[in-house]
């Protein structure tokens, strides 16, 4: 579904990204791991277009996106979250959703008939709204809401949109242990359709939602495997989990 | 146009260009550490070039003007920015910006009222109100004097901003405020200082100015409207870029002048444009970033 | 947007539009002509808003499409001797046009240097017409041609008519501006200003919805520009200096951001406040900029927005 070969970038003269590839096939469950600055971000910004690679290529169902920009890999099928909640403050829960919704139906050519009265917009916002667990919030304005229930709206955009491919970036940071596990368990519950491509410091999520792990160092590949081959990789454990545990 | 024709309109270039450089360079750097640009920055410009011509009148000397009007526009900023500013700083750049541009009418009227509608001018100091010959050229002292104090300026804060804390503060300030505020000087106390220096210049710029251009409430957003151009076409928050942008300004807009008049006075506007085409965030606005 | 919220606008759009009625048959020559004046200014602030308020691109030149409508119109009138019923309709599209042209490459850039870079292009269209020995220099062009409406008994050398015209026009405009901007067309300006590379990843093509945005605003900023120019017969640089960007940016802010009728309640206040300053004190630019700071300081959601604050908290008390 989304394969990247050989992706390089460099900063000046820091080479943030060493060649690195990713094959996640249809309904992937696939999380990249590794400590800070270790580029895991970066690579997230070359899949999403954010950034061009200097060197490699990013394929989405085949076809070769690098020189599409962010939008247009969205029309594509690819989106994201975001690691810093990024939504449309200003409004309401409601809003939000059916925007994305909108956005994701390419209904900003309609210019004479009432937003509100798209037909099946709204209720397909409060669809969504369950889906993600916001059911009872709907209303509120997202700036009124408490960072946890806005991690989760943070999802629920990228799904209305109905991707093939969904990149999660850290979508546990600075949540309760109570909030991680809704998280969780909400993305494991994501629908098989989509592939997941997620960026996690906590283990235990990633153990829990991951079928796959690509453990990056220093911009390139440490390991990849399974979630057990992974962990017992003596590299891993020295490098990146023995250093979180110690 | 001979080769005297070319060197004299150089020279007007270059001083027309030291001139833009005295008023961008203090825009450019707050822009660059506050991400703010002061549209009132010409009003101070052009209290400076007052308040030197009533010193100017009442002693008769130049260089007394000289000292007066920076200081008045560095008093007028500090005032600025402690009443208005600094309460705004919550409140985001774009507010910033929308109080600025009330204040340049405030300020138009403000002068009007203080010292009436005439065009006023101060006479260049008699040591310099001859013109000099050298390498076959004429060529009036005092605009020599503006671009020597142009270059002056220029390599007083070249020095300072290599040479000393503050300016160590300034250049970690422009690339990241974070390491700004760990280098242990008081990040606000130094913004401050730099502002009340670029107020300062600007006032500086307007006595300078006023025996060759004339002194009259608008002149503030005549010079505005150039010196924004430069700022955004050197790329905002670096010394180099306010003084190349200025260079380059400057003789885009005496060279477009003689060479085609009918376009005089949008050369510089098309200058801009080009640059923007080519390099969205100035000619050179360091690469990193967004 | 709610619809309580949206009947509240249309409310104040109506006592707006009484109103200037009630001023156009009370009023005399000059006030009526003074009433025309507002109606096209409450269009030029109208377009604005689309840009300002709703996609969050701040303009400092929008002027510009304002002058190139009048002068479109004073060209193709007296030069190219075009009938100018047919004139209107091409001097909008040729500041639509140019808005779309300007608007490809002012886009390119954002925030402070959106303001900057609007700016210049206002002030190079300034410098043109200037210098510009077709179009008259700084003496501009007079005798613009006006459009035969003896068929429905009208005539634009009437300030009364060309007022009502003007009006109508203005009311017209609100009513296709207020359908446009609650329609998903709408809203995803909205999404652009409040979240531009959230609505990017989602799959937005921002940069054509600012630049639609850019163009429409242009093309309504032209009609206030060709209306300008129908109710004084004479098109001078003035029309597009800074300074006129400078006071529709005020005009959209002290009446409201995003609200529509909010920038036309700021363009009517703002008019007759320099009005009747200007009348009182030769110092009223100090007035008027120390009111607008004070708006941008105390009342940032503007006169409108206030009212509406003062009118849901008095409903919630009764």
């Amino acid at each position: 579904m989304l394969e990247a070969r050989g992706l390089r970038k460099s900063f000046a003269a820091l080479e943030v990204t060493r060649g690195v590839s990713l094959a996640l096939p249809e309904g992937a469950r696939h999380a990249v791991v590794g400590p800070n600055g270790s580029g895991k971000t970066t690579l997230f910004n070359l899949l999403t277009g954010e950034l061009r690679p200097d060197e490699g290529r990013v394929l989405l169902d085949g076809r070769d996106v690098t020189a599409l920009p962010p939008d247009a890999r969205a029309r594509a099928g690819l989106t994201r979250s975001f690691q810093k909640n990024n939504l449309f403050m200003g409004l309401t829960v409601r809003e939000n959703l059916a925007l994305a919704l909108a956005i994701g139906e390419r209904a900003g050519t309609v210019f004479w008939r009432r937003f509100e009265r798209m037909p099946g917009l709204l209720a397909r916002a409060e669809a969504l709204g369950e889906r993600v667990r916001l059911h009872e919030v709907l209303d509120f304005p997202v700036r009124s809401l408490p960072y946890g229930t806005q991690r989760q709206l943070e999802v629920g955009l990228a799904l209305a949109i109905e991707p093939k491919v969904l990149l999660l970036d850290e979508p546990t940071a600075g949540m309760s242990a109570e909030e991680t596990q809704a998280m969780t368990a909400l993305i494991a519950g994501l629908p098989r359709e989509i592939a997941v491509l997620v960026i996690e410091h906590d283990m235990e999520v990633v153990f829990e939602i991951a079928e796959r792990v690509t453990v990056l160092d220093y911009g390139s590949i440490l390991a990849e495997g399974t979630p057990q081959e992974v962990r017992a990789t003596d590299a891993v454990r020295r490098r990146y989990l023995g250093e979180r545990a110690g | 146009m001979d080769i005297a024709d070319f060197a004299t309109q150089t020279l007007n270039g270059l001083q027309y260009a030291m001139l833009l450089f005295l008023l961008a360079v203090g825009l450019s750097v707050v822009f660059g550490l506050m991400n703010f640009v002061n549209l009132a920055h010409g009003t101070l410009y052009m209290v400076g070039a007052f308040v030197g011509f009533s010193v100017a009148t009442r002693t008769g000397s130049y260089w007394a003007a000289l000292a007066a009007g920076p200081l008045a526009a560095a008093l007028l900023g500090a005032a600025f920015y402690f009443l208005l500013l600094k309460r705004m700083q919550a409140a985001g750049p774009m507010k910033q910006v929308l109080v600025t541009f009330g204040l340049i009418f405030v300020g138009i009227d403000a002068v009007r009222w203080i010292w009436g509608e005439d065009s006023q001018s101060i006479l260049a100091p008699s040591a310099l109100g001859e013109s000099v010959s050298f390498l076959g050229l004429v060529y009036p002292a005092y605009r020599l004097f503006i671009i020597a104090l142009g270059l002056a300026v220029a390599l007083l804060l070249h020095l300072g901003l290599e040479r000393t804390r503050l300016g160590a503060v300034v250049r970690a300030g422009v690339d990241d405020p974070v390491t700004a505020a760990s280098l242990g000087i008081n990040v606000d106390l130094a913004f401050f200082a730099v502002f009340c220096l670029g107020c300062a210049l600007a006032g500086l710029g307007g006595v300078v100015a006023a025996p060759v251009l004339q002194v009259y409430p608008g002149m503030d957003v005549a010079i505005l409207i150039p010196t924004l151009i430069v700022v955004v076409v050197g790329g905002p928050g670096r010394l180099s870029g306010a003084f190349w942008g200025a260079l380059l300004i400057g003789m885009a807009d005496t060279f477009g002048k003689v060479m085609i008049p009918d376009f005089s006075g949008f050369m510089i506007y098309a200058v801009m444009a080009l640059v923007l085409l080519l390099r969205p965030s100035g000619l050179l606005a360091a690469r990193h970033g967004s | 947007m709610t619809g309580g919220e949206d009947f509240r606008r249309h409310c104040v759009a109506a006592v707006l539009l009484a109103a200037a009625l009630m001023g156009l048959a009370l009023l005399g020559y000059s006030g009526r002509d003074r009433l025309a004046e507002i109606a096209i200014l409450v269009i030029f602030a109208m377009s604005l808003d689309l840009l300002v308020g709703f996609t969050g691109l701040v303009s400092l030149g929008h002027a510009l499409f304002f002058g190139l409508g009048a002068y479109a119109l004073a060209g193709l009138t007296t030069m190219a001797k075009i009938p100018p019923s047919l004139a209107m309709p091409l001097a909008i599209l040729a500041a639509a046009i140019a808005a779309f042209l300007v608007g490809i490459l002012a886009i390119r850039v954002r925030g402070v240097f959106f303001i900057m870079i609007t700016l210049a292009f206002g002030q190079m269209g300034w410098a043109y017409f200037q210098r510009s020995r077709t179009f008259g220099g700084i003496g501009g062009i007079s005798g613009v041609g006006q459009p035969d409406l003896g068929a429905i008994g009208l005539s634009l050398a009437n300030p009364a008519d060309m007022a009502l015209i003007a009006i109508i026009a203005a009311a017209l405009v609100y009513l296709g501006m207020a359908r446009v901007t609650a329609s998903p067309f709408g809203r995803m300006l909205v999404a652009v200003h409040q979240n531009e590379s959230r609505a990017r990843a989602l799959g937005l093509p921002v940069q054509r919805y600012k630049l639609a945005a850019f163009t429409l605003a242009g093309a309504i900023a032209g009609l206030a520009g060709v209306l300008a120019a129908e109710r004084t017969n004479f098109v001078s640089p003035d029309l597009l200096v800074w300074t006129v960007s400078g006071e529709v940016l005020i005009m959209v802010i002290v009446g409201g951001l995003g609200t529509i009728v909010g920038p036309a309640l700021g363009a009517a206040v703002w008019v007759l406040l320099r009005d009747y300053l200007s009348a009182v004190t030769p110092y009223w630019m100090l007035a008027m900029g120390l009111f607008f700071v004070a708006v941008v300081l105390f009342a940032d959601e503007g006169l409108y927005g206030l009212a509406a604050r003062i009118s849901r908290r008095s409903t919630r008390d009764a």
